[in-house]
């Protein structure tokens, strides 16, 4: 499954607070662990919280961080609006995971949709694990994703000890219960 | 050893690997996070160095400027726009030059993403004859800084280390020393008046010649070190690409998803270039483009009839780098004719997506000082200019008539004041940027008798730019109602409530005070704020009274949407306003005033503790 001849463009979007950027961390940390070239960028505009983010991610030979239009494999969305205002990253047959309370238009991506907002609310994980969530949902739903399940748990390790436990139970919790649809 | 880093946190370990004693900057997006990580390392390893937010970027400059006289390796940093207020200093900076190592670090925001202009401070490099340095990647950056303060040292004149935002905000794994031995440097003042205190006319023109003979001797370094190696090797052909910090990175990955060959050379030193040099290569090619953002530096320096870029068309001239425009310049010049692979798919969702616009975060007292502002300074009858800060937000309120560049809201105030008296001027500034730049307008305001009401709005924080400290913050004694006094005026009081009402009740008292026939000159007021996501502060003023929605009284009247503009409040399926419970964050503001059917109702369940008992 590991693999160093990687060559892989994720799209990460939502909002300021939402932790977007916590996700590229962890990803970073993924590469940094198989020594693969890692490159990221933000985009976020003046608003602090509650404003629009996106995170660029190259996984592999790349020589600048930004994702132009219809090169991006993957596209995961803590916010729904963010998911489709950046689908225009996207290459044909790409990935779009994302949190959403409604199922989206006939798109020619793989979607997978889940309403973390509506989990959360009925209390299976706190909101601010909806990140590591969704995450959980890429890794379960998503073939081709560049990382294995024990990368990100390390990752999620390193990044912060404290809380390494409860962010691998989400992330668990997610793998579940996409494999528990599937099934 | 290697680290994942972000473009910014490269460049102060940079600094720090390089010895660099001294670090003074003002905060500033995409530049701010570099001192804030020197701060983090120098606690970390307990480093004998300074690093300090100085009160604005000119100020800044000076610190550091001084320390590098005196032998001592130092840096400043500052966002491109920062520049402008230190370029006094630099100008000068130039002539005299230095003794330890000196690196003007300014980040420029190519595309506007958090800046009034787009200038490019290379340019400012070339206006102050100094050399400058374009990092490509966070990577480049991290060695570029330990290479710019040697340059620096080595030819006695501050150097320019030029990232853009997409090397600040990148993440990169990055190669860097494998251990921190920190060398501090000796400072020594040497006195040499006519050095130090060079005046014109022939002290300056002396050094006015230095600086040219100096910008020769670079120039011949620049080729020696960086490009002679990279010309020599150029095989000729069709096309060769000059490519300048981003611009290389772009180019080489637009070469590559395109399969078009081409020699590229990287431009690290944009300026100073040795221009005589270089054109004699052109011979081997039948055209060049030149690749860099945002300004047309390299290419004016290169000016030739093979070259293209910017100033022929081939090339964007405003916005920020893409691939896609690369990809545009090649078919333009006829390289590659194969389709716009960049170019968005067509997806048709069948609807449009909610825009996002940019707002205050929900709880920010600025929301409620302005709402309360309109509320009685209606807006035919007001002029409303205001500041740089995050403030600045409340422009979606339609609380705002003017922005310029820091500070600038005092100034205006008095303009406008004298240019149309028919109106109440109700000027707005935060903390931060009176004390980077409001106090001078306001001397000026009250030695002439201007006559408009400055707010200023005192969180206490430099809060755009990620909450930085401010003066006040850090020596209490510095007291913003103290320096208006010290200055010959009253400074009216008022302290943030999460009850509408007294906020309102506060402003109607100013206005009637404004309008007593008494009065002369400006009226300034400090209100006492918060930030939100002060997390030292927030919870001594969040009251958590969490609201909900009623919705029997939502009459969808859009008076919450349009005016008060908190980013929760949305319409459901159904027609009425509904509370996002993930981001309320219960400051209250909204259940007194706001609504005028009262739909607003507090969330008993969700409100506990503070202020609220039942």
């Amino acid at each position: 499954m590991k693999n160093n001849n990687v060559h892989y463009q994720i799209v990460i979007a939502g909002f300021g607070g939402q932790g977007v950027v916590f996700l590229v961390k962890v990803l970073a940390l993924c590469a940094g662990n198989r020594d693969l070239p890692f490159l990221g960028t933000e985009n976020h505009g003046m608003s602090q919280r509650g404003g629009a983010v996106s995170c660029d991610i190259k996984v592999g030979e790349f020589a600048n961080p930004v994702i132009d239009n219809g090169q991006a494999d993957l596209i995961i969305g803590l916010d729904a609006n963010e998911t489709l205002r950046n689908l225009h990253l996207l290459k044909k047959d790409a990935y779009v995971v994302s949190n959403s309370d409604k199922p989206f238009p006939e798109l020619p991506f793989h979607v997978t949709l889940v309403d973390g907002n509506a989990k959360a609310l009925a209390g299976e994980f706190p909101i601010q694990g909806l990140n590591v969530y969704m995450l959980g949902v890429a890794l379960a739903s998503v073939k081709d994703f560049p990382f294995t399940i024990e990368e990100v748990e390390n990752a999620l390790r390193q990044i912060n000890a404290k809380v390494a436990d409860q962010n691998i139970g989400i992330l668990h919790q997610a793998i579940d219960d996409i494999r528990g649809n599937e099934e | 050893m290697k680290k994942t880093l972000m473009g910014n946190d490269a460049i102060a370990w940079g600094l720090v690997h390089a010895n660099v004693d001294m670090v003074s900057g003002y905060p500033g997006t995409p530049s701010s996070e570099i001192l804030g990580m020197v701060q983090s390392i120098k606690h970390q390893l307990d480093l004998p160095i300074y690093a300090e937010w100085a009160t604005n970027e000119k100020v800044g400059f000076e610190v550091a400027y001084a320390g590098a006289i005196a032998g001592k390796r130092t840096a400043a940093t500052m966002k491109q726009v920062g520049l402008n207020v230190a370029s006094d200093a630099l100008m000068s900076a130039s002539y005299i030059g230095n003794l330890g190592g000196m690196l003007l670090i300014a980040a420029d925001d190519p595309g506007f993403h958090s800046s009034q202009t787009e200038q490019d401070s290379r340019v400012f490099a070339k206006f102050a004859r100094i050399p400058v340095l374009d990092p490509a990647t966070p990577q480049d950056a991290y060695d570029m800084t330990k290479y710019g303060v040697e340059l620096s040292e080595r030819f006695q004149v501050p150097v320019m280390l030029r990232p853009v935002m997409r090397v600040d905000h990148a993440r990169e794994i990055i190669e860097m020393d494998p251990e921190t031995h920190f060398v501090p440097n000796e400072g020594k003042f040497q006195r040499d008046v006519a050095r130090w205190a060079g005046v014109p006319r022939a002290g300056r023109l002396r050094q006015g010649h230095e600086v040219l003979e100096r910008i020769e001797t670079i120039k011949a370094y620049n080729w020696e070190h960086h490009l002679a190696p990279r010309f020599a090797s150029l095989k000729g052909g069709e096309l060769l690409i000059l490519a300048g910090g981003t611009g290389y990175a772009f180019t080489k990955e637009t070469l590559a998803d395109l399969g078009v060959e081409a020699d590229v050379v990287k431009i690290e030193m944009p300026y100073p270039l040795p221009r005589e040099e270089i054109v004699p290569y052109f011979e081997k090619y039948e055209k060049v483009l030149v690749v860099e953002e945002p300004y047309p530096l390299i290419e004016e320096d290169l000016a030739h009839p093979k070259v293209y870029g910017k100033k022929t068309g081939t090339m964007h001239q405003i916005d920020e780098m893409k691939k896609e425009h690369i990809l545009t310049a090649l078919q333009k010049l006829g390289i590659y004719e194969g389709p716009n692979i960049y170019e968005a798919p067509k997806i048709d969702l069948g609807f449009d997506v909610p825009d996002r616009p940019p707002a205050l975060c929900p709880g920010c007292p600025h929301r409620d000082i302005y709402y309360a502002i309109m509320k009685v300074f209606k807006p035919k009858k007001s002029i409303y200019p205001s500041d740089i800060g995050c403030y600045t937000l409340a422009l979606s309120q339609g609380a705002i008539d003017s922005i310029l560049c820091m500070g600038a809201s005092v100034a205006m105030a008095s303009g406008f004041s004298i240019a149309d008296p028919s109106k109440t001027v109700v000027a707005t500034i935060g903390d931060g940027t009176f004390f980077h730049s409001g106090i001078p307008p306001l001397l000026n305001a009250i030695y002439q008798d201007h006559r408009f009401i400055l707010i200023i709005l005192d969180n206490s924080t430099i809060a755009m730019t990620g909450r930085q400290t401010t003066p006040e913050r850090f020596h209490q004694s510095i007291d913003i109602a103290q320096i208006v006094e010290g200055m010959g005026i009253k400074c009216y009081e008022h302290t943030y409530s999460h009850e509408m009402q007294e906020n309102i009740d506060f402003m109607k008292h100013i206005k009637s005070e404004f309008e007593k026939p008494d009065h002369r000159g400006p009226l300034v007021v400090r209100v006492r704020q918060f930030c939100i996501l002060d997390n030292e502060r927030k919870d001594d003023w969040i009251p958590n009274l969490f609201a909900e929605v009623d919705p029997e009284k939502c009459v969808a009247c859009d008076a919450c949407t349009a005016v008060y503009k908190c980013p929760p409040m949305a319409y459901n399926a159904e027609g009425k306003i509904e509370i996002d419970p993930f981001l309320c964050a219960g400051c209250g503001g909204c259940l007194d005033v706001v609504c005028p059917t009262d739909a607003f109702q507090l969330d008993k369940l969700k409100s506990s503790g503070g202020l609220f008992e039942e």
